[in-house]
């Protein structure tokens, strides 16, 4: 639904995106970068606000920037701050919904303002809301004509945690309904709990796309790690040694930590070394399969 | 690409008209503010106030009929500086704002038309400064000369000056970040300095044509404001017309934030 | 984990070089100012109107000597060609555009982001602070109202047509020096009280134009048109600087029924309100993070 073919973005002698390219579908996609990375610029080339220098971007099969018919399927969230600020919200959504040429711009405000819990009969302006509220609002206006693909730039930011949590699952109730939502975010356990779908962007390159759970997995120079509460954790650790199934071990209290390259040879052998080394195995829990460990290796290591 | 599962909500597309009049009301209500309409407006009182004493005050000599004086601070007073100015604040501010703060956003994404999108941006700045320059402009000429001459003159001739301007300052404020400095530049610069330097300058500036309309309604010669008062109209309505249209092609380029 | 701790050096050294203190601390805001202002560092599209209005401010100038060169008349004498104390009422008009330009970048853009706080974190405090930045509007403004008759002087000179004797020449020297350095100081003066005003650049810009071009039109519709007394011109904020240098130059000016203190003092008034204007506005205004 939304694609991007060797796209680059170029500022004077900054280049901002290069040579990006991809393909999404359906379902909630997470675009993780630190700040600075190119998300927004990307963004905004999605959604046809500002040309590629090079490359081409489609939503939906053509250029928004051109496509009129297009612009009207697309929801954006974009991470600038203005907005009409002495309309009141249900007018400022209400203008959104007319705009997009729904009919009973009235009733499609107050259903898409209740959608991101703020109240449609609050009379204050805009200008006035607090930031988390203003970007709710901000949502709520992506949201009024059912878009095929709603773009969210940093949705998250100035929302309290309870907030956040809604407005998560807000997006996935979207992306199970077959829309392709893509939101942006250099907060890594937000994007954890977005989706496990994500696109690392760094220095304005594509450096991973995919489940990262499997993009951890590529990972193959780098060791796993995994640790293992046990009974007797020396007995298990020289077990681990000697087999080659670790490459390093060490013992912390009642557990092993074990260094590993190959996780799933590791895990079919695990359960019958200790079993004959005489260890009870209480629990494994793997120790960087997160978001974070992904992001380090893909962006810090660079 | 998947089927959709839940039902969408009943739209049909935008026309014409309902561009205009949402993107209309929209930039009408982000252009005025309370204290652009304070000093404009006492910009105007001004003038005004200028017009009563001049019309209660006997002739000079150097002025002795009261219709040149009228002439001269229409042209001085209100078509060089009042009109322009005004026409700047508010014409470079409805989409140049818009797109400093990042509201553009929110008309320029979406199934909407440009043209008439410009149209809006264009006839919001025209509400507001045409009340704010021709009123003063004519109420000060009425003071100093109440013959119908004057008065029509100077309406027909801020009118004209109102149209232009505002028409190449919508534009200008699609074209560069900091529209007002240059438009003020552009005032100083070439309506002012240029168009004063002969008559060739002064049919490539605005004011040349309005102040032409003036001289040649009321019968006063100024130099360099030898037009006939058709081609004094017709010039800044094609202007204006040309202005709107480029700000509507600009829009299909312009980067938005 | 091991309980050793370690923090790299990585280089940081504190400054113990010698500091320049409040002096110091002003001469980099003003020319700092004036660098921002100029488009110095900056991308081109910041240095095309600051470029165009000095070139502006010099082209008669250069236009004049060319004629000096090519026409062996006194023009000057004959009035064809404007007087040295003409000159920069000549190019009146650039030199509103330019107070236009210049103060509002000046001022404005310090509140708006942040800098005002910053600079007060400096051996500077507000009153330093506002005079480093007169400073770097009147050197600024010095470009196009000293600049322009310097060069006159010193171009008419080489060709022959200076005036004669070094007594004539010093004293030429001394009125075209004084007259630049006046009229920027009260231009500067006035043009900041006005963009002090508001905190959008743009608005200032209109702002302070509206204040020197408006007072001088009005001004001169109710002397020339209304007859109202002449004494009334010292409400014309571009027309008083103008008439101090005619008076510099020992020439009656435009408005001849007035005295030389009153034109003086007109000018000193003018200066003092515009300082108690900015005064007024920076003496209690909040600091931004």
């Amino acid at each position: 639904m939304v694609q991007a073919i060797n796209v680059s973005k170029i500022f004077g002698d900054v280049v901002a995106v290069a040579d990006v390219s991809f393909s999404i579908g359906p379902g909630v996609t997470a675009l993780l970068g630190p700040n600075g990375a190119g998300k927004s610029t990307l963004f905004r080339m999605l959604c046809g606000l500002t040309p590629p220098s090079r490359g081409q971007v489609a939503i939906l099969g053509s250029d928004a920037r051109h496509d009129r018919e297009v612009r009207g399927r697309i929801g954006l969230v974009g991470q600038e701050e203005g907005l009409f600020d002495r309309l009141s919200a249900r007018r400022f959504v209400e203008i959104a919904a007319a705009t997009h040429g729904m009919v009973d711009p009235a009733r499609v405000a107050a259903e898409v303002l209740a959608e991101v819990e703020i109240d449609p009969d609050d009379p204050k302006p805009v200008g006035a809301y607090s930031k988390g509220m203003r970007q709710r609002v901000k949502v709520a206006t992506g949201l009024v004509n059912d878009p095929d693909v709603l773009v969210l730039d940093e949705p998250l930011a100035g929302l309290d945690p309870v907030q956040r949590r809604r407005m998560i699952t807000l997006f996935h109730r979207l992306g199970d309904e077959g829309r392709c939502v893509l939101v942006s975010s250099h907060v890594l356990d937000e994007v954890a709990r977005i989706g496990s779908r994500v696109l690392v962007i760094a220095q304005g390159r594509l450096t991973a796309a995919g489940d990262y759970r499997a993009l951890r997995n590529m990972m193959d120079d780098r060791p796993h790690r995994i640790r293992l509460l046990v009974d007797n954790p020396r007995a298990l650790a020289a077990r681990l040694i000697a087999g080659g199934t670790a490459m390093a071990v060490r013992v912390e209290g009642e557990s092993v930590v074990a260094d590993t390259l190959d996780v799933d040879r590791f895990g079919r052998s695990v359960a019958p070394l200790a079993r004959d080394a005489g260890v009870r195995l209480r629990e494994v829990v793997p120790l960087d399969d997160d978001l974070e460990s992904v992001f380090r290796y893909l962006v810090e290591r660079r | 690409m998947t089927g959709v599962v839940v039902p969408r909500r009943e739209r049909h597309p935008v026309g014409v008209v309902a561009t205009f009049v949402i993107t209309y009301r929209v930039f009408l209500r982000q252009i005025v503010t309370r204290s652009r309409l304070v000093a404009l407006g006492v910009l105007g009182g001004l003038v005004i106030l200028v017009g009563w004493a001049v019309g209660v005050s006997g002739p000079t000599t150097k002025h002795p009929e009261p219709l040149t004086r009228g002439v001269d601070l229409t042209i001085n007073l209100g078509l060089t500086v009042v009109v322009p100015v005004v026409a700047l604040v508010f014409a470079a501010g409805v989409l140049g704002d818009a797109r400093e703060d990042g509201t553009l956003v929110y008309l320029w994404l979406r199934p909407l038309r440009r043209w008439p999108l410009a149209l809006g941006a264009y006839f919001s700045a025209l509400t507001v400064i045409a009340p704010l320059t021709i009123i003063p402009v004519v109420v000060s000429a009425a003071l100093i000369d109440n013959s119908s001459d004057l008065v029509v003159a100077a309406l027909l001739a801020s009118a004209v000056a109102v149209v232009g301007y505002t028409g190449l300052f919508v534009l200008l404020g699609t074209l560069l970040r900091r529209s007002i400095v240059w438009g003020l530049a552009y005032i100083i610069i070439w309506e002012d300095i240029a168009s004063g330097l002969g008559r060739v300058a002064a049919r490539l500036s605005i004011r040349g044509y309005a102040g032409s309309v003036l001289t040649d309604q009321t019968g006063v010669v100024v130099d360099s404001f030898d037009l006939s008062r058709s081609w004094g109209i017709i010039v800044p309505l094609v202007v204006a017309v040309v202005a709107v249209a480029l700000t509507s092609l600009r829009l299909d380029r312009v980067d938005v934030a | 984990m091991s309980d050793e701790a370690m923090i790299v050096d990585r280089g940081y050294r504190t400054y113990d070089g010698p500091r320049s203190g409040v002096v110091g601390a002003v001469r980099s805001v003003a020319w700092h100012s004036m660098r921002s202002v100029l488009g110095i560092g900056r991308p081109a599209r910041h240095k095309i109107l600051p470029v165009m209005a000095v070139l502006i401010a010099y082209l008669p100038a250069l236009v004049f000597v060319g004629i000096a060169v090519l026409l062996p008349v006194d023009l000057v004498g004959k009035g064809v060609i404007p007087s040295y104390a003409d000159y920069t009422g000549f190019i009146g008009l650039v030199i509103v555009l330019f107070c236009g330009l210049v103060a509002p970048e000046v001022l404005v853009g310090d509140r708006r982001n942040g800098m005002f706080g910053l600079y007060l974190s400096t051996p500077l405090r507000r009153d330093t602070y506002l005079v480093a930045k007169i400073l770097a509007v009147m050197a600024t403004l010095m470009m196009v109202t000293l600049g322009p008759p310097l060069l006159l002087l010193i171009a008419y000179t080489f060709e022959g047509s200076g005036p004669g004797g070094v007594g004539n020449w010093l004293v030429l020297l001394v009125r075209i020096v004084a007259s630049g350095v006046v009229i920027s100081a009260v231009f500067a003066v006035v043009s900041l009280a006005a963009a002090s005003l508001t905190d959008r650049r743009a608005f200032a810009s209109v702002g302070v134009i509206l204040v020197l071009l408006g007072s001088n039109v009005v001004m001169g519709a109710l002397i020339v048109k209304a007859g109202v007394s002449s004494t009334l011109g010292v409400l014309d904020l571009l027309g008083m600087p103008f008439e101090l240098v005619q008076r510099i130059y020992g020439q009656p000016g435009g408005f001849p029924k007035m005295s030389v203190l009153l034109v003086a003092g007109a000018n000193a008034a003018w200066a003092t309100l515009g300082g108690v204007v900015i005064w007024y506005r920076y003496r209690r205004l909040a600091i931004n993070p």
